[in-house]
């Protein structure tokens, strides 16, 4: 039977509008009896006629892949299996849409029996065999610091931490990360910002006795709940709400530290508790504001400052929160959402809580000088005590700081560089001064923020060569911790040993043991999975009240607590789909509707039910693909596709209506389900050749709202999140989903080494590394997924330890 | 002084558009000694900002209804309550129309290409050129205007050009259809494979404008740190070349030039301050607010302040991200900005858009304000300012690049009257107007820019 796809795409569609969802699924019949049983047998096909493979793509693919046609960009006309190797590019394409079993699409015909498992295994292995024939490391230019490993460079070296995107230019992201070399562009901007943030580090490092008043101001978020039992993290126990943040004070001295309100409509008092590092250094009352003061909102920025209070200087919690005056529940009936604040409007006669919304810190006042900070023991190592001393001290501290910051044992030049700053600070202000010169000028050093590889002397044009082992320690602590070697890293590579199989397995394991590995959660997962997503969603207060930044926060860290997880147990790469546990504070598992988690620190949980199932029911994963007012399984549906299996869909066409509006005026939204809405939606053919692929996935978690809480029903009405992933198996719930996203690991196994290769070479990997990256997924398989098993096969990949010479490399210009 | 800094009431009340705060004294005492006297004329100052999604008044009915070109064309027109320039009115004779430009450098012209508009089309804005598709560091799209006008007129001021935008650039996964997110995210390009990074964050570009550090003799002690290792790192980094393959070389060396600009800006600000006079700045604001109004204003006020000091002559600014779902609740809208754009042609949707823009919009009624409130000489900054604002797209539900928004305000010295809607002759580039106002700049001798087919004379 020869059908031409588009007919049965829209035949599949009418069918589909006709039956309605209860039919649907139910094996109806939606194509030839061939078209009904899809899933391909995972036996390995040992011996093909190669040749004929070429008539299979001729007579199933090339009917839409054609040069007419261009179904999707690709033509396959003048593809030949033969020629695999010579067109790599175009047969990595076909090997990932088999690989996912979506292609040929449902509905069209498919070859019988394990054809299609022949054809994919012949390509692979034709591929595979050439590229064993000759490395491949591929190319990339040197990587710069960006603003995370800038921020854990300056915490590891001095102890602060600071917020590098106070200077650094935003980073680009490209192929998911953000330390892609070849994106990371250069410009005086970014050369101002390194500057600024190398003078002002320097200062809060050593401390600056002869500082000047300046003003700080903190801001708080909307969505920040200041309600009456939740606390602010960082803020002492027995207070609600306020603010808290890690304060450099440049000197001791005194500060003043004043406040900025919104709300507080009704509630004519509070006592602020302002402490740094715990301690109380001023109370302060909040009196309800004169109506004189109050906007039309009812809300107020109400000003209250301390008298001057003495701090000494250094990094230090600053906090200002109001003290708890409730100890059991509290419910304000009238304006239940009042503490996230967003878009409600108090009206007369309600009654709300005071939120801090600013804070700003201004001094010193009368400097008396600069106290022992953690950050200055770190730093002076030695204290001179006569003049005499000061120099050959200045350069002890140099070289033990400039050692870590450049990751490599210094040259001469390298000491002497960073000695004349230090004698020009000297000659200005003394020895202090002269070592906060020196460090300024290492946060700038390029030898700090590049991170060069060197070619050896000797290489050949086009010749491969082993990096050397302090660029491949670099490499190595980069990827697993996120910021540079340790010392007995550097000085395995110094021993020049690194690059031997069993030292890097023996250092990688070391590595992985060690709680810096928490990194590739805190990093590579969090990119990968797209975290920082989470935060753009901003669930409308209306419907979600129980949505707040503090839940938002916990479901990030409730993600990178189960990655880092799997990775120090050395776990299994499924358990990400198929997990029956989690990790949980109290606010999250009430937030879930979990019970028996008591207390902020997270624990790990194991689910009552099956309902959440791995990463699938991580709040993380929910919210970042829900819209404010809605879910979004078109969203989910795109996320489990383009994250985990590595084949996004298309992107829509232009000029397609959004699903509000296609359901036409005959049905208003908000009294329809989502499911309902995208039922119309996939009534459309065109709409429907992607959308019945990406639907069903995401309305498998159409029981988790857009704040992640279990639902069943939706605007009143039932849910009914039944469909068919896309080889035809039904699905209805996350469990259901994870089962068949697990029973086809292949693309989900190596679309995660694909990513975890990238980020680890800080590279797009491209067609040429796909042998690799199957050799490093086979490899994993036949280890249960172990996490050491991807990262181990990524450490010892050509990619990772080898370098290519360009031919204009070794140019002598 | 509170000026624009971020806090307590005077910021509040400052947000809220007191305009009594404008004009204090104190800046004065910001305009660096030995700058240009007031018997010169004073410099035209160029102002270029980005609209993403286009505008819904340029789709076929918003255009029936006059949602952005007015109905009439010429001195008389008349903005309507429902026109996305509506809150313009009041500065209507400052404000000129260009209608019926296309930009269309900024659609396909491959297969490969269709519907990867939102990723391609804010790097045509300015420089009418074609993107390049690529994801790597064989970006080529052509030199934006705005950096054409500064390498040639910004060179007296410590910024030869200023880049800011609003949104970040995070969004997971990076950027689609295989454009780099420098196409998505740099309306401003040095040269045809460099991008310009924007800067988000009020407070660094308040640094970056005046020198940070709480004093003045802070500013000039870092000054000279940085002077020293400058100097220093291009020792470092010619040493360092040696064992560098072809590719890091010339990587390096584009770094060196920015450590050069960097050097020369230094030098510029210790030369206009000789006197050691000292300055007294308004206080810097604090981080960026949560709020899209918030936002807008400090960053057209940190615009102000430096042309007010003659820090910068050139901005470039970008006030979205293409296909960005952020929410305006102040517009009385509360659809996805990316999702109302794909109106579907439905009226009532249209409308609903309009509702976003028309907010969008509102925000350049405040830089207006802050400019003609800004004397700099005889004249007010509005006198002597080109505001540029225009998207590459037209309707954004087609994603077409047809009939796009542009209009420019102020009189930038004379060289806009003010009070005119222009109507381009069907299928004229927008790239003609940009050919006009650069000569209007100063720029004689461009005859051609982009995909230009001649000029279009204003």
């Amino acid at each position: 039977m020869k059908t031409i796809v588009a007919t049965a795409v829209a035949g599949t569609a009418l069918l589909f509008a006709m039956q309605g969802p209860a039919q649907f699924g139910t094996d109806a019949d939606l194509g030839s009896p061939e078209t009904t049983a899809m899933s391909v047998p995972a036996a390995h096909v040992s011996s093909v006629d190669v040749a004929a493979m070429d008539d299979v793509v001729d007579q199933y693919c090339v009917r839409c892949h054609s040069e007419r046609r261009m179904t999707g960009n690709l033509s396959l006309e003048d593809f030949a299996v033969t020629e695999a190797v010579q067109q790599a590019e175009v047969a990595e394409r076909v090997i990932r849409k088999l690989r996912a079993d979506m292609m040929p699409p449902p509905g069209a015909n498919r070859p019988a029996g394990d054809t299609l498992v022949a054809l994919v295994e012949t390509l692979e292995r034709t591929i595979d065999e050439a590229a064993a024939s000759e490395p491949r490391p591929g190319e990339r230019p040197f990587q710069r610091l960006n603003r995370a490993e800038y921020e854990r460079a300056v915490e590891d070296l001095f102890g602060i931490k600071i917020d590098a995107g106070q200077w650094l230019p935003l980073d680009q992201i490209s192929a998911s990360f953000d330390n892609v070399a070849d994106v990371q562009g250069f410009s005086a901007t970014l050369m101002d910002a390194y500057l600024n943030a190398a003078s002002e580090i320097a200062r809060q490092v050593i401390g600056n006795p002869d500082a000047t008043p300046v003003e700080t101001t903190y801001q708080n978020e909307p969505y920040e709940s200041q309600h009456a039992w939740d606390r602010v993290e960082g803020a002492p126990y027995g207070t609600r709400g306020g603010i808290s943040v890690l304060h450099s004070f440049p000197a001791d001295g005194k500060y003043v530290v004043s406040l900025g309100f919104i709300s507080g409509w009704g509630e004519r008092f509070d006592d602020i508790d302002i402490s740094v590092d715990g301690e109380r250094v001023a109370l302060l009352r909040y009196q309800g504001a004169s109506t004189r003061l109050i906007d039309f909102q009812g809300r107020l920025a109400y000003p209250v400052s301390t008298d001057s209070v003495f701090v000494r200087a250094g990094q230090r919690r600053l906090t200002a929160a109001f003290i708890r005056k409730q100890d059991g529940p509290y419910e304000d009936l009238i304006r239940p959402n009042d503490w996230s604040l967003t878009g409600t409007e108090a009206s007369y006669g309600t009654t709300s809580l005071p939120h801090i919304m600013q804070m700003t810190v201004e001094g010193p006042f009368d400097a008396s000088g600069v106290s022992e900070t953690d950050a200055r023991r770190g730093v002076f190592s030695c204290r001179p005590t006569s003049a005499a001393e000061a120099r050959p001290c200045a350069e002890q501290i140099i070289t033990r700081l400039a050692t870590e910051a450049y990751r490599r044992p210094l040259e001469q030049r390298d000491v002497d560089g960073l000695l004349y700053f230090y004698d020009e600070g000297a000659a200005d202000g003394g020895f202090e001064r002269g070592v906060r010169s020196a460090i300024e000028a290492m946060l700038v050093s390029p030898h700090f923020v590049f991170r060069f590889e060197r070619t050896p002397a000797g290489v050949r044009p086009g010749e491969v060569f082993e990096i050397a082992d302090l660029d491949l320690a670099s490499r190595l602590s980069y990827f697993l911790w996120g910021t540079g070697p340790d010392e007995r890293l550097r000085q395995v590579a110094a021993e020049g040993d690194l690059n031997d199989p069993e030292t890097l397995e023996r250092e990688t394991r070391r590595m992985l043991e060690d709680p810096r590995s928490e990194a590739l959660a805190t990093r590579f997962a969090s990119l990968w999975l797209r975290l920082q997503d989470l935060e753009k969603v901003k669930p409308d207060a209306f419907w979600f009240p129980n949505y707040n930044a503090q839940v938002a926060r916990d479901m990030r860290r409730e993600t990178e607590l189960f990655f880092h997880d799997l990775v120090r147990g050395d776990g299994s790469l499924l358990e990400l789909l198929h997990a029956d546990y989690t990790f949980l504070n109290e606010r999250l598992a009430n937030h879930y509707g979990i019970e028996g988690v008591v207390g902020d620190d997270f624990q790990r949980v194991a689910y009552p039910d099956d309902r959440r199932q791995g990463i699938l029911g991580h709040g993380s994963m929910l919210v970042q693909t829900s819209y404010g007012n809605r879910t979004s399984p078109v969203l989910r549906g795109k996320w489990v596709m383009e994250v985990l299996l590595g084949t996004p869909p298309p992107p829509p066409p232009p000029n397609v209506p959004t699903l509000d509006e296609s359901t036409g005026d005959e049905a208003p939204a908000g009294l329809v389900t989502t499911a309902d809405r995208l039922r119309m939606h996939r009534a459309n053919p065109t709409c429907n050749s992607c959308h019945q692929l990406i639907d069903p996935i995401g309305m498998a978690l159409d029981n988790f709202d857009v704040t992640g809480q279990w639902r069943t029903r939706e605007n009143g009405l039932p849910l009914d999140t039944e469909g068919e992933f896309y080889d035809g198996t039904e699905i209805s719930n996350p469990a259901s989903l994870a089962a068949v996203l697990e029973q086809r690991p292949i693309p989900f196994v190596r679309h995660f080494t694909q990513n975890l290769m990238t980020y680890a070479l800080g590279r797009r990997v491209d067609h040429l590394d796909q042998p690799a990256v199957r050799a490093i997924a086979q490899e994993a398989a036949e280890h249960d997924y172990r996490m050491s098993s991807f990262i181990l096969g990524v450490v010892q990949s050509d990619q990772f330890r080898l370098k290519r010479a360009l031919a204009t490399d070794v140019d002598n210009d | 002084m509170h000026f624009i800094t971020g806090k307590h009431i005077p910021r509040r009340s400052f947000i809220q558009g007191m305009g009594a705060m404008v004009g204090l004294p104190m800046l004065d005492a910001m305009v660096p000694a030995g700058r240009r006297t007031g018997a010169e004329t004073q410099p035209t100052r160029f102002v270029a900002i980005e609209e993403v999604h286009g505008v819904p008044g340029c789709n076929k009915w918003g255009a029936s209804q006059h949602l952005f070109a007015p109905e009439q064309v010429g001195r008389d027109f008349e903005l309507k309550p429902d026109n996305v320039l509506a809150s313009l009115a009041e500065y209507q004779d400052y404000l000129t129309i260009v209608s019926n430009t296309d930009v269309r450098m900024a659609e396909a012209f491959s297969p490969e290409e269709i519907g990867g508009d939102h990723f391609r089309s804010s790097a045509v804005f300015l420089t009418q050129s074609h993107p390049k598709q690529t994801q790597g560091s064989d970006l080529h799209v052509g030199v934006s205007m705005d950096q054409i006008h500064a390498q040639r007129f910004g060179q007296e001021t410590v910024l030869p050009s200023l880049q800011l935008c609003i949104e970040p650039t995070d969004k997971g996964g990076g950027c689609d259809y295989n454009y780099s997110c420098s196409y998505t995210d740099s309306i401003s390009w040095a040269s045809a494979d460099t991008p310009l990074p924007q800067v988000r964050n009020p407070r660094t570009v308040f640094d970056m404008l005046f020198g940070a550090g709480g004093s003045e003799a802070e500013r000039i002690a870092r000054r000279r740190s940085h002077r020293s290792i400058l100097d220093w790192v291009q020792g470092e980094v010619a040493h360092v070349k040696r064992d560098l393959g072809a590719t890091d070389r010339r990587r390096v060396d584009r770094y060196l030039d920015s450590v050069r600009e960097i050097e020369r800006r230094i030098q510029l600000v210790e030369a206009q301050n000789t006197s050691g006079e000292e300055r007294e700045l308004p206080e810097a604001p604090a981080g960026v607010p949560d709020s899209f109004s918030e936002h807008m204003k400090l960053m057209f006020d940190l615009q102000v302040l430096a042309f007010e000091s003659d820090t910068t002559r050139v901005v470039s600014f970008k006030t979205g991200r293409d296909a960005s779902n952020r929410t305006f609740p102040e517009s009385g809208s509360d659809s996805g900005f990316h999702p109302a754009s794909h109106h579907g042609d439905r009226e009532d949707r249209i409308m609903e858009f309009n509702k976003i823009s028309q907010y969008r919009v509102s925000m350049l009624a405040h830089f207006m304000e802050r400019l003609e409130n800004t004397m700099d000489g005889d004249s007010s900054l509005l006198d002597q300012t080109v505001v540029m604002w225009g998207s590459p797209m037209g309707d954004a539900n087609l994603h077409n690049h047809r009939r796009c928004p542009l209009i420019f305000l102020g009189r930038g010295n004379g060289a806009f009257q003010g009070g005119m809607h222009y109507k381009a002759p069907d299928g004229t580039p927008m790239s003609n107007v940009f050919v006009s106002l650069m000569q209007k700049l100063g720029h004689t001798d461009v005859t051609s820019f982009g995909d230009s087919t001649g000029e279009f004379l204003l």
